[in-house]
């Protein structure tokens, strides 16, 4: 085999909970723009965030069906950057110590058969709202009701070896998740986003570099992207030129990907949320309400 | 520690801050000046505990239970339209999950 | 039963008088708002602690009646559409809310020049500043125009005000008073306070806004704090501890005297006065000042355009041109200065060189209060500020010089623990402030202790 393909995927995963992360306010899809929205989660002056119980145990529950070593003890940290979506102006995620860490997942890959998957890291985070452009010209609009929705971020280990192993493991990925109720994993929806890496190299070498390749909205475009942005760097080594590390979007019309203006994600992480303890994990409750799940 | 002047607008910039020459030039002072005086926290040796508070924060019911707003998002949003917030439109920057119509 | 009516047109009167002087305490007040307020009172029949006391409130806690500009042009007009916990408190307890106060801008500050409504005046001497940043509130009480007020704290911004003005302020321990409502400038570090012409007003104003709320997490779940008994006429078994570093050499020597003077009243009252050590003091200021920043520049990304607030977008065509232009305007020197100072600490290359470091040194400070309590300490006693209020312009030129000016309090808002600042000398008639340091969920000990001393003491004495 002259070339192998290195993927690694970020998943990001809406919680089933009936309230936001950090606020009361429903998390339901799909209500009339800016109606599910409160000082907390519109990043209004004074407004505090407390984080949902349900989320917290979601999240485990998942951690545990995916083999993850559960922090007792974890923080909350805080992504800046400026985005019209972003109430606060940072996101509230977890950073130096997730929630969970050291899982894996077994897939049937259709190259080599089953192998595992490892998941790198699996935290908690908040949504952001949504944007939409020129749907007044000249202007972007902003709905907040997606704002403060809980989302679990799961980071795989760069195992995956072809476009078709990255569309399995999300395919198994989903079938966990929605087994254990953690998620619906609904892509149309946006309760399931992924995020592809992909990098080539010749065996033995080391890793090559790697781009992301964001905005594919179903496990079949994945594989479509993938497959496309596989090749284009193919071509470009072959050419004697050098991959660049981009940021990518795919185009769903031609099947391509393009590169795009990466935003300017200046993460000025405060680690440990200035102003709010750490989160509690209550490990054997957890653990006893994800066995009550998963062996019933 | 001296901060330079491109420094200061690069930091600007991070911070979505326009900030003018005149502002730059004194930044650059007064900034090197606090710099020089914070940087005496170097006497301490490194490491030692650390760990941050060690209390747990609370957590909160899972109840559509939400703090509403006592006045709409009209009285306060500088621009809305059909229920939404607008702003000038993003440049070429992309999130990638952004919709366009 | 109350006079609510009768308690808000004296208000009113007092407060007119008060600005009429050019004082400039107040942002926004209302005669009419309190009359409302009253008559609502009335009809409820209110009888809390507070019934009838009329409180103003510092500009950066939402409130329902006025803005909240926080002193600064990005929320001129802003009428937040939820009140803060304490103010609900405070109205639960009968009072009266008369208005907001001026500060430093988003309490950024030493003495409410940064304010950009202008400064407010020092009611005992004009020509020098009431302190900072909570200097409105501060001079609202001390010119007699309410009767308490609210004040905030991130690095000593009720203490020294109280200091400067001749009045008692008391910090809490963080966690005590709820920050939903509260506009954030250093998450950690922040804290409501509360201003009284005497230490029972202030201790009355604090344990009726006190108490765990649910939203705000990090309020404490323990024993509530009571109300003010009765002055204690004995300190008897009572340990006060000195820092030696809080009476450094070349203290200035009003300031030292006055210390002295109320540390002979302290033995008198049967007090054990004891010499201790809180070594890393002198990092404080360096810590603080690369702490708060960087958690300001965090809190105040907020405030750029998009959901309320100040919009600078005249023929602009892009929404980072936006952010640009109504940050640049909307925001002053000082806090400009401060989100730069605080970008850059966090930014990459620089995170663990000032932001990591200052997370240990504040380890360090926090255990240095830990064991002298845990050492058979009750309290400690220091001056509050290095010097009496000093001119308005004075510490313009040089913001580090006005930096120090927290050198004696911001130590407390690093390690959490409750500090209260009441007068005990005047200095060339201009008030001094000495302080009493409480452990962890300690005010009950500091309130008693201040109770004593300002019975005992003549606070306008001069001291030299």
């Amino acid at each position: 085999m002259a070339w192998e393909t290195v993927v690694g995927l970020e998943v990001h995963v809406q919680l089933l909970t009936r309230s936001k992360m950090f606020c009361g306010c429903s998390a339901a899809y799909g209500d009339p723009p800016n109606t599910n929205v409160c000082p907390v989660c519109l990043g209004l002056p004074g407004a505090l965030p407390v984080p949902n119980e349900r989320a917290v145990r979601l999240a485990v529950r998942a951690a545990f069906a995916l083999g993850c070593a559960v922090h007792s003890r974890s923080i909350f940290a805080r992504k800046n950057y400026f985005y019209p979506d972003l109430p606060k102006g940072y996101q509230i995620s977890q950073f130096e110590e997730p929630l969970a860490t050291g899982g894996r997942l077994e897939v049937v890959s259709p190259e080599r058969g089953p192998f595992t998957v490892g998941i790198k890291r699996l935290h908690l985070e908040e949504d952001s709202g949504k944007s939409f452009h020129d749907r007044v010209p000249g202007m972007t609009a902003v709905d907040f009701n997606r704002s403060g929705v809980p989302l679990i971020e799961i980071v795989s280990e760069p195992d995956l070896r072809s476009p078709a192993e990255a569309r399995a493991y999300l395919t198994a990925l989903k079938q966990v998740l929605r087994w254990i109720e953690v998620s619906d994993c609904n892509m149309e929806e946006g309760s399931l986003r992924v995020d592809a890496n992909l990098s080539v190299r010749r065996p033995g070498e080391p890793l090559g570099t790697r781009t992301e390749v964001k905005n594919v909205n179903s496990f079949s475009n994945v594989e479509r992207a993938l497959a496309f942005e596989q090749g284009r760097q193919i071509a470009v080594i072959e050419a004697g030129e050098q991959v660049e590390q981009r940021t990518m979007t795919f185009d769903a019309a031609t099947g391509e990907v393009r590169p795009t203006r990466s935003k300017e994600i200046f993460s000025l992480a405060l680690s440990g949320l200035a102003g709010f303890f750490s989160l509690p994990v209550d490990f054997i409750q957890y653990f006893l309400d994800a066995c009550q799940v998963f062996f019933s | 520690m001296s901060v330079t002047r491109a420094e200061i607008q690069r930091i600007a910039a991070l911070a979505e801050l326009h900030v003018d020459d005149a502002t730059a030039a004194r930044l650059e002072a007064e900034l090197s000046r606090i710099l020089d005086y914070v940087a005496q926290l170097q006497e301490l040796p490194d490491g030692g505990d650390g760990d941050g508070d060690p209390r747990a924060g609370r957590l909160r019911r899972d109840e559509v239970a939400p703090d509403r707003l006592e006045a709409p998002p009209t009285d306060f949003a500088p621009a809305l339209k059909q229920g939404l917030f607008l702003v000038p439109r993003l440049g070429e920057l992309d999130r990638g999950e952004d919709e366009s119509p | 039963m109350t006079d609510f009516r009768a308690a808000a047109s004296a208000a009113a009167e007092r407060i007119a008088a008060c600005e009429a002087k050019g004082t400039h305490a107040f942002l926004a007040w209302s005669g009419e708002a309190m009359l409302e307020q009253a008559r609502g009172l009335e009809a409820a029949r209110a009888d809390g602690p507070l019934a009838g006391a009329v409180v103003a409130v510092k500009d950066v806690i939402a409130d329902r009646w006025f803005p909240t500009t926080c002193g600064s042009r990005i929320l001129e007009g802003y009428r937040s559409p939820f009140e803060a916990s304490a103010v609900r408190r405070l109205r639960e307890a009968g009072a009266l809310v008369a208005g907001k106060t001026n500060c430093d801008e988003f309490a950024m500050g030493s003495s409410t020049e940064y304010s950009a409504y202008g400064p407010t005046l020092n009611p005992v001497d004009p020509a020098r500043v009431p302190g900072g940043s909570s200097g409105g509130s501060a001079a609202a009480v001390a010119s007699g125009a309410v009767d308490m007020a609210l004040g905030t704290e991130t690095g000593g911004s009720v203490r020294q005000p109280a200091a400067f003005c001749g009045i008692v302020g008391i910090k809490p321990t963080y966690g005590r008073v709820s920050r939903y409502g509260l506009v954030a400038f250093g998450s950690s570090l922040d804290q409501i306070g509360s201003f009284g012409k005497d230490v029972a007003s202030a201790a009355r104003l604090l344990a009726a806004i006190s108490g765990r709320d649910d939203r705000d997490s990090t309020t404490l779940d323990r024993v509530p704090l009571s109300e003010p008994g009765p002055a204690p006429t004995s300190l008897a078994g009572t340990v006060i501890g000195v820092p030696r570093e809080y009476l450094p050499e070349g203290l200035h020597p009003g300031v030292r005297a006055a210390c002295d003077r109320a540390l002979k009243k302290l033995k008198e009252l049967g007090a054990e006065i004891r010499d201790v050590s809180l070594p890393h003091t002198k990092y404080a200021i360096p810590t603080y000042y690369i702490v708060a920043p960087a958690e300001a520049s965090s809190n105040l990304a907020r405030y750029d355009g998009v959901r309320y607030g100040l919009r600078e977008d005249g023929g602009l065509a892009d929404v980072r041109a936006m952010y640009r232009k109504t940050r640049g305007a909307g925001f002053g020197t000082e806090v400009r200065r401060r989100i730069i100072l605080g970008t850059y600490v966090l930014s990459a290359g620089y995170y663990e060189a000032y932001y990591g470091r200052a997370q240990r040194a504040r380890e360090r400070i926090r255990s240095d209060y830990a064991k002298v309590f845990a050492g058979g300490v009750h309290a400690l006693f220091t001056p509050t500020a290095p010097t009496p209020a000093f001119r308005l312009g004075e510490n313009l030129a040089d913001p580090l010089q006005m930096y120090l000016s927290d050198i004696f309090v911001c130590t407390a808002n690093l390690a959490g623990v409750p500090s209260l600042s009441l007068p005990i000398a005047r200095d060339q008639g201009l008030p001094l402030g000495g302080q009493l340091i409480g452990a962890m969920e300690g005010e009950s000990t500091i309130i008693r202790i201040a109770q004593a001393l300002e019975a005992a003491l003549e606070p306008t004495a001069e001291v030299r």
